[in-house]
């Protein structure tokens, strides 16, 4: 009995072996058999393997040789005038080709079943792929359990390289499209977003809510250059074709000191290969009016510009905003300069200018108030001081196509304050009237948390929201976009242009901004190559967008499958992050981009870069041109003379040393 | 590794090949120079560079020897400055100097593994040839970069013209003595060796037009308060670490 069943067993094996033996055996000859199209399969799924490449891009290789296919087949239908020669013409190929390669005609032999092999060894080659991606997707792919992670890890390994190549070629990622995109890089992998060669930011992404999230040293400042360049040479295309107002760019960069301002030299230079006549940097170059404000809104301004306490102090406060008002809207009209204003804030001048019967109201103010006159003066006095002469005029946003304003918010913060305040309000003035109430307005603001205890970021957000200002907020990290959670919450939350997110150590409350995704987990086995079915996993946990392959009920029953949903933005993969590497999130998707780099303009030639006073530069300095038509002015030679800030060396030390360290 | 030149030099002896040439002037310029940067500079294996070195030391114009931690150092002799034409007073390389060597050293072949460099055939001019050119004037509290690049007129790059001071920083000085070598630097406007009356004119272009700090973690911090106490002039400071490798 035991015999007979182990002689069972026995034939039971030699029947599976052999079975299995003559599978392969079917299959290697299938394969040799088929030999051009395996050969082109298998080429396409290494190529796709090492350039990182989703299946859809073999699909499309193999739909562009349609052209040739068809080319081919008309040429078969021409030559045989039969409709059966061209239902045989692969047959016919095949046969000649084996035909040609016995006889040592090699060449001829490749050329023959060409038009046939290459199109199908596409086809197969994508299936092939789709099908590898989906058994690493679902975990039942890969000799090791961590293979699916190691193949994701390589996987974007190979993304980046192909991505880095793409933008290294020059020309090969022009700053505009003619339907209104920015291009900001090359694409390394998408997530519900269109998996193209190259990151397309409509134009209409730049004129809504931006924010922009990354450490020092990770090409934060590439990025938003490309951007601001971006928004400047697609607004003013459609300037120049009717199609919009002219655009006007606002940087308020809060951290100051001599970063800032190679920074500005920077913007200036790219900014002009963008098309922007001047660029003015404010307030070493250029200056703004503050007294062009209307005067309701001057009083507020400067009331504001002033430290003011709390408790018992707030009846100084309003004893300052009466006697401030009365300085402003006094008869003679608006102080017309920081001089003009400090000589009102005197008694005598005060009770002249009320002095007529029908400001008996105002006078009677005056005099409740007039002890405090001599302080309020000093303050102010000690503020203006402090100010400088950047708002004190002349200028108006008008001047120029670019605005790049300078806050010493690390080294002098009450100032900066002071100053954010007095921009915003101006711009907000500039927007709301005049020129700028036509102009597409970009108001960039980097680390504003800095100096925002006068002017909370969201109130600037509303504000700006109202007005039709277009806000970009960027900064270090999360912490540093608001002072309080609350604030960061509301003002992500916001971001209708969408989020970039470089490198940054806690990326967690913005990813979770783009949602998840379903994903599934499973223990059944996927057998052979699946084909013709419309299963589908319901996630993808690798980045190729969402893989369809052709899966037929080929899975086995044991096992179980658990659904659940995962991040569509991997926040370790953001700490990750390499410089020039940035996670564009948008509407539940993200998009992984290499950015490309806008390379500068030569530099200016050395000149005065300031002359203090009434000859006050226009906005862009003396220009590429030299000096203007005045000539130098009475500082150019001998010992005031000053080099201009060098060209930006940047690329060049990155590549030798790597990025300045923060 | 070795930056392309105009015309190239002629054979000093018989048996050098282009490349001893190029390895004994580096070396010569730079003091002295450790077995895996003189292989980084040959772009070969530190045993091949290390036969290149047997084979200078053979010829009489190099000296090896281990003078600290790490790979061995090799200096020219004073046949070997000799046959490079280098007017140099023959001596190894001080012991106390030797990690400054080395991280200028590191910095000068960083900077020339740049396609920038290459393409501009920018021209790197060291400390030990400023020096020399000073002669017996050079002044107690005069002070001398590391080294030059400058920038050939007309190169293909935006800073083509210029002419940089570079400044190797390994250990912390204080933030006043940093920033008034920083303003020396930037504010010199005659060469090394020129006449004291030219060293400072006003009016003129100022020598360097910027002046590169690669800096070690330790004087990072002090460096860069140094640059932000210049004011205006701190645009024209550029910093960096140390490529990897700078130190032993």
């Amino acid at each position: 009995m035991i015999s007979r069943y182990l002689g069972l067993l026995a034939v039971r094996a030699m029947i599976r072996l052999l079975a299995k033996v003559i599978k392969v055996t079917t299959t290697v000859a299938l394969i040799v058999a088929a030999a051009p199209v395996s050969l082109v399969a298998a080429y396409s799924v290494t190529l796709a393997w090492l350039l990182g490449w989703p299946p859809r891009q073999l699909y499309r290789a193999a739909l562009y040789c349609g052209p040739m296919l068809a080319a081919w087949l008309a040429a078969t239908a021409v030559a045989t005038r039969s409709w059966t020669g061209v239902a045989t013409a692969p047959q016919a190929a095949w046969l000649a080709m084996w035909h040609d390669g016995a006889a040592g005609r090699y060449a001829l032999a490749a050329v023959t079943i060409a038009p046939a092999a290459v199109p199908l060894g596409l086809v197969a080659g994508a299936i092939a792929w789709q099908y590898r991606i989906y058994s690493m997707e679902t975990g039942t792919g890969g000799l090791t359990p961590s293979a699916p992670a190691a193949f994701d890890l390589r996987q974007w390994r190979h993304q980046v390289r192909t991505a880095r190549a793409r933008i290294s070629a020059p020309g090969s990622v022009p700053l505009t499209l003619p339907n209104e995109t920015i291009l900001a890089g090359a694409v390394i992998r998408a997530i519900h977003h269109p998996q193209v060669p190259l990151a397309r930011i409509p134009y209409s992404r730049l004129r809504s809510h931006q924010v922009v999230i990354g450490t020092s040293g990770t090409g934060k400042t590439t990025l938003l250059l490309r951007l601001w360049a971006g928004f400047m040479a697609m607004g003013l295309q459609r300037h120049a074709a009717g199609a919009g107002p002219r655009p006007l760019l606002v940087v308020i960069d809060c951290k100051g000191g001599a970063d800032s301002r190679r920074i500005a030299e920077r913007t200036r230079r790219v900014l002009r290969g963008a098309g922007a006549r001047t660029t003015a940097i404010w307030p070493d170059e250029a200056s703004l009016s503050l007294w062009a404000l209307p005067p309701d809104q001057l009083t507020t301004t400067l009331v504001d510009m002033i430290e003011h306490g709390t408790g018992g102090a707030a009846y100084y406060a309003d004893v300052m905003e009466a006697i401030v008002s009365l300085a402003v809207a006094a008869p003679p009209g608006p102080p017309a300069s920081a001089a003009d204003f400090l000589a009102r804030l005197d008694t005598g001048w005060l009770a002249m200018a009320y002095a007529a019967p029908e400001q008996a109201d105002h006078a009677a103010v005056l005099r409740s108030a007039a002890r405090h006159i001599s302080d309020i003066a000093l303050r102010f006095r000690t503020l203006f001081r402090r100010l400088g002469s950047g708002l004190d005029g002349p200028g108006t946003f008008a001047d120029a196509d670019v605005w790049y304003c300078i806050l010493e918010g690390t080294s002098e913060i009450t100032v900066a304050e002071a100053q954010a305040r007095a921009l915003v309000d101006l711009l907000a003035s500039y927007a709301a009237s005049g020129a700028g109430a036509s102009a597409e307005i970009l108001l960039a603001v980097d680390e504003f948390s800095a100096v925002s205890r006068r002017l909370p970021i969201w109130q600037l957000y509303e504000r700006a929201r109202s007005l039709g200002l277009a806000v970009q907020v960027s900064a270090q990290s999360w912490p540093g976009l608001a002072a309080q959670e609350d604030e960061r919450s509301r003002v992500a939350a916001t971001a209708d242009g969408g989020i970039w997110l470089l490198r940054t150590p806690q990326p967690e409350p913005a990813t979770a901004l783009a949602g998840s995704r379903p994903a599934v987990d499973t223990t059944r086995r996927l057998l052979g190559a699946a084909l013709f079915s419309a299963a589908q996993p319901s996630g993808s946990a690798l980045p190729f967008g969402p893989a369809r392959p052709f899966g037929s009920a080929s899975w086995r029953r044991e096992g179980s499958s658990r659904p659940r949903r995962t991040p569509v933005v991997d926040a370790d993969l953001i700490r990750r992050l390499a410089v020039g590497q940035a996670a564009y999130i948008y509407r539940g998707g993200v998009t992984f981009v290499q950015v490309k780099r806008l390379v500068a303009g030569p530099a200016e030639l050395p000149g005065p870069v300031r002359r203090d006073g009434p000859e006050r530069p226009g906005p862009d300095g003396p220009g590429p041109d030299g000096p203007g038509p005045d000539g130098p002015g009475p500082e150019h030679g001998a010992a005031a003379r000053r080099p201009g800030p060098p060209a930006d060396a940047g690329s060049l030390l990155d590549e030798a040393f790597g990025p300045e360290a923060p | 590794m070795i930056p392309r030149r105009g015309a190239p030099a002629p054979p000093a002896a018989p048996g050098l090949s282009e490349r001893d040439i190029a390895g004994l002037v580096f070396v010569g310029e730079m003091y002295g120079v450790q077995l895996d940067q003189l292989a980084t500079l040959l772009g070969v294996p530190e045993q091949r560079a290390a036969g290149f070195a047997l084979r200078w030391r053979r010829l009489h114009f190099a000296e090896s020897a281990r003078l600290g931690p790490g790979r061995p150092w090799i200096w020219l002799t004073r046949a070997g400055l000799g046959v490079c034409g280098l007017p140099y007073t023959a001596t190894a390389p001080a012991l106390s100097r030797l990690a400054h060597i080395r991280a200028v050293t590191a910095v000068r072949l960083a900077l020339q593994s740049t396609a920038s460099y290459a393409e501009a055939e920018a021209y790197w001019r060291g400390e030990r040839r400023l020096r020399a050119r000073a002669g017996g004037r050079v002044g107690l509290r005069e002070h001398f970069p590391d080294g030059e690049i400058h920038w050939p007129d007309g190169a293909n790059v935006a800073w083509a013209g210029e002419c940089w001071a570079i400044e190797a920083e390994l250990t912390r000085k204080t933030v006043a003595r940093t920033a008034a070598i920083m303003t020396e630097i930037l504010t010199r406007t005659g060469d090394y060796g020129a006449p004291a009356a030219e060293a400072r004119v006003p009016g003129r272009e100022p020598r360097h037009a910027r002046v590169l700090y690669l800096c070690s973690p330790a004087a990072r911090r002090t460096v860069a308060r140094a640059r932000d106490a210049l004011g205006g002039n701190a645009a024209r400071v550029e910093m960096r670490d140390l490529p990897p490798g700078a130190a032993t």
